[in-house]
């Protein structure tokens, strides 16, 4: 029994991805446990988002990988509609208002649409969003847009959440907000939730775990854990423990980050 | 009223002015140009075979619409989902298109005959063409990424074509329906004066035989203004429909 506890939600071992002449991922190691919260951060063209297509189901990696969910071996077509995804633009349906942009996957999944409605209706206020729900996307600010993106994603209710820089887009003080207000919704839900971000700040301060990607091929450089009492508050960005911990990750990022731009210049 | 819809009118009608002018002013002869309260008051004395006439067009018109746009819609849905097909049947019919529509009128007339028949089939090619490419491009438009957003959530063929690909591809169908509107006036008409048994065109045809040219310029008048507001009421349909672009 103490086993089956302890079997990770997403594994994945020897994972590589080539497309063409390119290979993106490169022996890629690591897994989630249930629960947790783990962020992605490295240098861009990494190999992040390839990453997170194979655990969408979108992408199947090359033959040798191993891919486990919940202790079970898979292919990544296999979780196509078993983890919950959310791109990196909000990806709304311009048509759709924001209730019924926030059920789309329940009813892809064949839910009554009045039930749904209704729970959405319920989930308004965390989202920030009360008031909103006869909204079109076109009437609404890039960070409502963004919580509505995030509402669709939790009310598509999979064990595992992906989260690809969902925040990427927002300028500098709505981005900390957000932070502040994902890590209260998820207190409260209690989902697992792999997160991809470029901001090491964000990484550290959403995460249990920071996992440090090389340059490309992608793989794991470093699996960092975060050991900073939760709840978190915007302060912690300025704690000992904080800048130390950023410390040892940014100096991960910079080798390989001046490792991938030598390649790009061909200089030595 | 909006202002533009104002600055339309008064643009109209200065030009209106201008041509009214200039006819009576030059004193034109009526083949080069008649004044404009000549051609409204032939259209007024003729209005009992105008206004059938006009209803009879109307009606070929609406109809090849209906049917073009239908077909136009189908095969773009056909070919979006069916892919293969493409390959085969885009050239083919591409190579219709290629030559102008009025090219086959004497074809459809042989056909379909010299009534009703004829002038809808007409319509329906002109319109069916313009429907299709553009719907066919809406539906190549749509982002690969929304429809990898679809597929995470579990979304089959037939889910993504309906609740992603069809909406998205709308805005596009809209436009080339909208264009339509006045093509299948024109081509309607034109097949008409080619052999038909009533209708605006055949009223052209008839009055330039007779050498009656203010008749011509009355049956212009009414097919213009069918045309306007088929326009017009099309484009009212798509601004309520397509509210979010």
């Amino acid at each position: 029994m103490a086993e089956l506890a302890d079997t990770p939600l997403l594994e994945m071992s020897r994972v590589s991805k080539t497309f063409g002449p390119v290979q993106a991922l490169n022996g890629l190691e690591f897994s989630v446990n249930a629960g947790e919260f783990v962020t992605v951060v490295g240098p861009s063209g990494c190999g992040k988002s390839t990453l997170f297509n194979i655990v969408a189901g979108l992408e199947e990696p090359d033959d040798g990988g191993i891919l486990r969910f919940k202790g079970q071996s898979c292919h990544a077509a296999e979780l196509l509609g078993r983890v919950s995804f959310m791109p990196q633009r909000d990806l709304l349906l311009p048509w759709r208002n924001v209730v019924d942009n926030a059920i789309l996957a329940n009813e892809i999944e064949g839910a009554n649409r009045k039930e749904a409605r209704a729970k959405a209706l319920a989930m308004l206020p965390e989202f920030g969003l009360a008031g909103f729900e006869k909204q079109y996307p076109h009437q609404l600010s890039g960070g409502m847009r963004q919580r509505v993106a995030l509402m669709r994603t939790f009310m598509f209710e999979r064990e595992l959440m992906l989260l690809d820089e969902p925040f990427g887009a927002l300028d500098a003080l709505t981005r900390t907000m957000m932070q502040r207000w994902l890590l209260d919704v998820w207190q409260r839900h209690r989902r697992t939730i792999l997160f991809i971000t470029h901001d090491v700040d964000e990484a550290l301060f959403l995460g249990d775990r920071v996992l440090v990607m090389s340059a490309r091929p992608g793989r794991v450089k470093m699996n960092c854990p975060v050991p900073l009492p939760r709840p978190r508050h915007a302060d912690l960005v300025t704690a000992p423990e904080f800048i130390a911990l950023k410390r040892q990750v940014l100096d991960a990022i910079e080798e390989e980050a001046m490792k991938s731009f030598t390649l790009s210049t061909g200089a030595h | 009223m909006s202002r533009s819809t104002w600055r339309g009118i008064i643009g109209t009608l200065l030009v209106l002015a201008a041509w009214e002018g200039a006819a009576r002013g030059f004193q034109l002869p009526a083949y080069t140009l008649p004044a404009v309260s000549d051609i409204l008051a032939a259209a007024w004395r003729t209005r009992a075979a105008l206004i059938p006439a006009g209803w009879l067009t109307m009606l070929e018109a609406l109809s090849g619409y209906a049917v073009g746009s239908l077909l136009g819609i189908g095969f773009a849905v056909l070919m979006a989902v069916v892919t293969p097909l493409r390959g085969p049947l885009l050239p083919v019919l591409m190579a219709i298109n290629s030559v102008p529509v009025a090219a086959y009128s004497p074809l459809v007339l042989l056909w379909f005959g010299i009534g009703v028949a004829s002038k809808v089939v007409m319509v329906a090619l002109a319109v069916g063409f313009t429907v299709f490419l553009s719907a066919l491009a809406g539906f190549d438009r749509v982002d690969r990424r929304s429809v990898d957003l679809m597929r995470s959530f579990g979304a089959g063929r037939a889910a993504i074509l309906w609740r992603l690909r069809l909406p998205a591809a709308l805005p596009l169908i809209a436009t080339g329906m909208r264009v339509s509107t006045v093509r299948s006036l024109i081509v309607a008409i034109v097949t008409e004066m080619l052999g038909a048994y009533g209708g605006l065109g055949w009223i052209i045809y008839q009055a330039v035989v007779q050498i009656d040219f203010v008749q011509v310029w009355s049956a212009i008048l009414v097919a213009s203004c069918i045309s306007l507001a088929f326009f017009g009421l099309v484009g009212a349909i798509e601004r309520r429909v397509i509210f979010w672009r």
